[in-house]
């Protein structure tokens, strides 16, 4: 306890030094735990996607190839389907502005069999299936758009010619932030006749419910093998693996994360090591006195390497505590939404402790040398000496 | 003006710290620029692929290739309008292209992604920029065959030399790999119109026709008749305008760039602050030597801010010539049209006069405190101090 005292004492002798280093510390780990804590959404966007027994179909081709809505009927007669829906992607512009959020075209009588986890309000959800270009929207999304029930939400066709004049019929909640709206996949599909009847017929992805005891990658391998000798041939994969999709095409950015945080890693140890040099420099007498009245070689090494190891952590703690507030903000904004669907408080997971630990070794590892340095300077030498 | 002489002894005197900071401030600029240099890498990769004397017909309200679709008839009559180019054998310097994408496996396991494969006639191979077949030969019309390029060639086996892609069950062959001057066509496969639209079932169907108008007047003209005739109604811009509208797709890397940037430069700035003070608070027996020798305030002011930017600069240099071998090295993200777009990561002027400035403003404002500090000492004070 008195060790830890004196190394208390220590950190705060030079507070403007130790603030500096602190501050240091903490605006990188500050960095790191948005970077970090963008890749493991990624993972829980994965674990929760492998709760809910669901596998997606799509045209072996990818998704720009079609799934034609004859598959959907096909897939629901299966043994061990519960149930299935169209899911086709709109991309419309709403009030002139692209991608502001994300629209799809579903089966109403299937969408929330699909998705059980999301709950909607039984008479909203009649008025769904039963109102022809009905939409219901995620409650966070209404809320950050100020939408109400009966209000009007007209899309621009971006990708096709068509527009779509959707009514906002009910409110849905999710466990995540979808930050998206569902229509009704035959109205779209009506008005593509007319115009585009190339583009029809198009279910574009299909997320299957499996039922509960069945094994969803032998579903998914059923459901290719029948498909694979009609026109247009399935790649069926577990929604997992189909959110892992998405989180490849970043591409080589992932990798890019993780060699600028190696880096910034190196460069904290340098920092805090110079300013433990500093310090030791300035207490090479000191140093020498602890020795001479019985300080054994052992005890001026914890003290040392405890004080750069109590400055790293400080730092690392302040950061990572900056960065999580960081995250949260980012979550907040509306367009980012889609980019950060989860709460922090679900990010929480080891990756957290591994950055505490990192900046714990970070002042362990910039305190070696100073430490060994001290340890070993021999008393008359340090007395003599004229700092 | 103390000399620099003083502040070069001091720094070697105390070497151990000013190497240490000059390594940690060398790190910091090397990873802010890398960032950064991937931002100029993919706009390079759009900037040159935009050439002003060709014009790019979509539909309109479309925003990208992918969006597009041209009626067939149109499509015919467009290659047929007046003022179009014609290459040295007399034909039309004109393309009707037709783009999809295709999910493929990345090598080494490395997850999948979209690969843009576009069907182009064999004018539209004139209208790239430095299209040159590197390896193997150019594809022949009606015979299923593909051409990579050679960055595609790199990342996915299926192709690479003598691979067989296979489009709805209709085998392709990987023929030749080319390259076409770091432009964004090096991010595609390309197969013959015919042969694609087929394969896909959408027989006859164009995305976009390309072609070139050298003449200004006669482009105007054109892109005014695409626009505005009741006969086409359709979007007709230059490649270069295109591309400079597709330059969205590096914007949450800019954004990513600027924000490791900022949060690096106040970190390192916190760093070179720190050891300016030790520089300071160690030496303050000579500050005050220095001010009874009758050197001014600003003298030392300007002495210790010197030495302060002087160790951020060397920081800075160092930092910049360790991206010089990476200068080149290719990587790919998330483009537009859903598909992969892969880019030379770039250090240009630009990247590294951005990491120069960093480093001086680091070293400014590191440095601007703790020689405050020295010149509001006493001199009596100073040289009292053991």
């Amino acid at each position: 306890m008195h060790l830890f005292k004196y190394i208390w004492r220590n950190v705060m002798r030079n507070k403007l030094r130790s603030l500096l280093t602190i501050s240091s510390v903490a605006v990188s780990l500050a960095l790191m735990t948005v970077l970090f804590g963008y890749l493991s959404l990624q993972t829980v966007v994965q674990r929760e996607a492998a709760k809910y027994d669901r596998v997606v179909v799509l045209n072996k081709m990818g998704f720009a190839a079609p799934v034609p809505i004859a598959h959907v009927d096909k897939i629901k007669k299966m043994e061990g389907v519960v149930t299935a829906s169209p899911y086709s992607w709109f991309g419309g512009k709403y009030e002139n502005q692209p991608f502001l959020f994300a629209q799809f075209g579903v089966d109403p009588d299937a969408l929330f069999e699909v998705y059980s986890e999301y709950k909607i309000e039984e008479s909203q959800l009649a008025k769904f299936k039963s109102t022809k270009n009905a939409c219901v929207a995620d409650s966070r999304l209404a809320e950050q758009m100020e939408w109400q029930i009966g209000d009007k939400i007209p899309l621009e066709g971006s990708f096709t010619t068509v527009n779509l004049d959707l009514e906002l019929v009910g409110i849905y909640e999710a466990p995540q932030n979808t930050g998206s709206i569902f229509f009704n996949w035959y109205y779209l599909d009506e008005l593509l006749k007319e115009s585009v009847p190339a583009m029809s017929g198009n279910a574009g992805s299909v997320p299957v419910k499996c039922k509960v005891d069945s094994e969803v990658t032998l579903m998914c391998e059923s459901i290719d093998a029948k498909f694979s000798n009609s026109e247009n041939a399935t790649l069926t994969r577990t929604e997992a693996a189909f959110a892992k999709m998405f989180a490849d095409m970043l591409g080589d950015v992932q990798l890019f994360i993780r060699i600028i945080s190696l880096a910034v890693v190196f460069a904290l140890t340098l920092v805090t090591a110079t300013s433990m040099a500093m310090s030791m420099r300035e207490r090479t007498t000191e140093v020498s006195v602890l020795k001479a009245i019985g300080f054994s070689r052992q005890r001026v090494l914890t003290m040392v390497l405890g004080e750069s190891a109590m400055i790293a952590m400080l730092g690392g703690i302040l950061g990572i505590a900056a960065g999580l507030g960081l995250l949260n903000m980012l979550s907040g904004v509306p367009s980012l939404a889609q980019f950060f669907p989860f709460p922090v408080s679900q990010l929480v997971g080891m990756w957290m402790l591994g950055l505490v630990g990192i900046a714990g070794g970070i002042g362990i590892v910039s305190g070696i040398v100073p430490a060994v340095l001290a340890s070993n300077q021999s008393v008359i030498d340090g007395l003599r000496q004229v700092v | 003006m103390i000399p620099l002489k003083y502040n070069i002894r001091s720094m070697t005197v105390r070497w151990v710290t000013t190497l240490l900071t000059i390594l940690a401030i060398a790190i910091i600029v090397f990873i802010s620029i890398l960032t950064f240099g991937m931002v100029e890498g993919i706009y390079n990769a759009l900037n040159s692929s935009g050439d002003q004397e060709d014009v790019i017909v979509m539909r309109k309200g479309s925003n990208d290739e992918l969006s597009s679709n041209v009626s067939t008839a149109m499509a015919r009559d467009l290659i047929n309008l007046e003022g179009i180019d014609k290459d040295e054998n007399g034909e039309p310097l004109v393309s009707r292209e037709f783009i999809t994408i295709m999910t493929c496996d990345r090598k080494n396991d490395d997850g999948t992604a979209n690969v843009l494969i576009r069907g182009l006639e064999k004018a539209g191979r004139k209208l790239r920029p430095d299209f040159t077949i590197i390896e193997g030969r150019d594809l022949e019309p009606g015979v299923n065959e593909m051409i990579a390029s050679s960055k595609m060639a790199a990342r996915y086996e299926i192709f690479d030399l003598g691979g067989e892609p296979e489009i709805n069950k209709v085998k392709f062959s990987v023929v030749g790999l080319f390259e076409a001057g770091g432009s964004s066509s090096e991010s595609e496969v390309w197969a013959d119109f015919r042969d694609l639209t087929s394969a896909q079932r959408f027989e006859g169907a164009v995305s976009i026709v390309n072609m070139r108008v050298k003449d200004e007047k006669d482009r105007l003209a054109l892109i005014d008749r695409v626009e505005n005739d009741d006969q086409f109604k359709l979007k007709a811009i230059s490649e270069q305008e295109y591309f400079e509208s597709q330059k969205g797709a590096a914007g949450p890397l800019l954004v990513m760039a600027v924000m490791i940037a900022t949060f690096l430069l106040i970190g390192a700035t916190f760093a070179a602050a720190n050891t300016m003070y030790a520089a300071v608070s160690s030496r303050i027996r000579e500050i005050g030597t220095l001010r009874a020798l009758g050197f001014s305030r600003l003298n030392v002011l300007t002495s210790f801010m010197l030495e302060s930017i002087i160790i951020c600069l060397i920081g800075g240099l160092i930092g910049c010539l360790a991206t010089i071998p990476l200068n080149g090295f290719s990587g790919a993200t998330q483009g537009n049209n859903f598909s992969e777009l892969s880019f030379a990561l770039s250090f240009g002027p630009i990247v590294l006069g951005l990491g120069m400035g960093l480093a001086l403003f680091m070293g400014t404002l590191g440095g601007l405190f703790p020689a405050l500090k020295a010149i509001r000492l006493q001199i009596v004070n100073a040289l009292r101090q053991r």
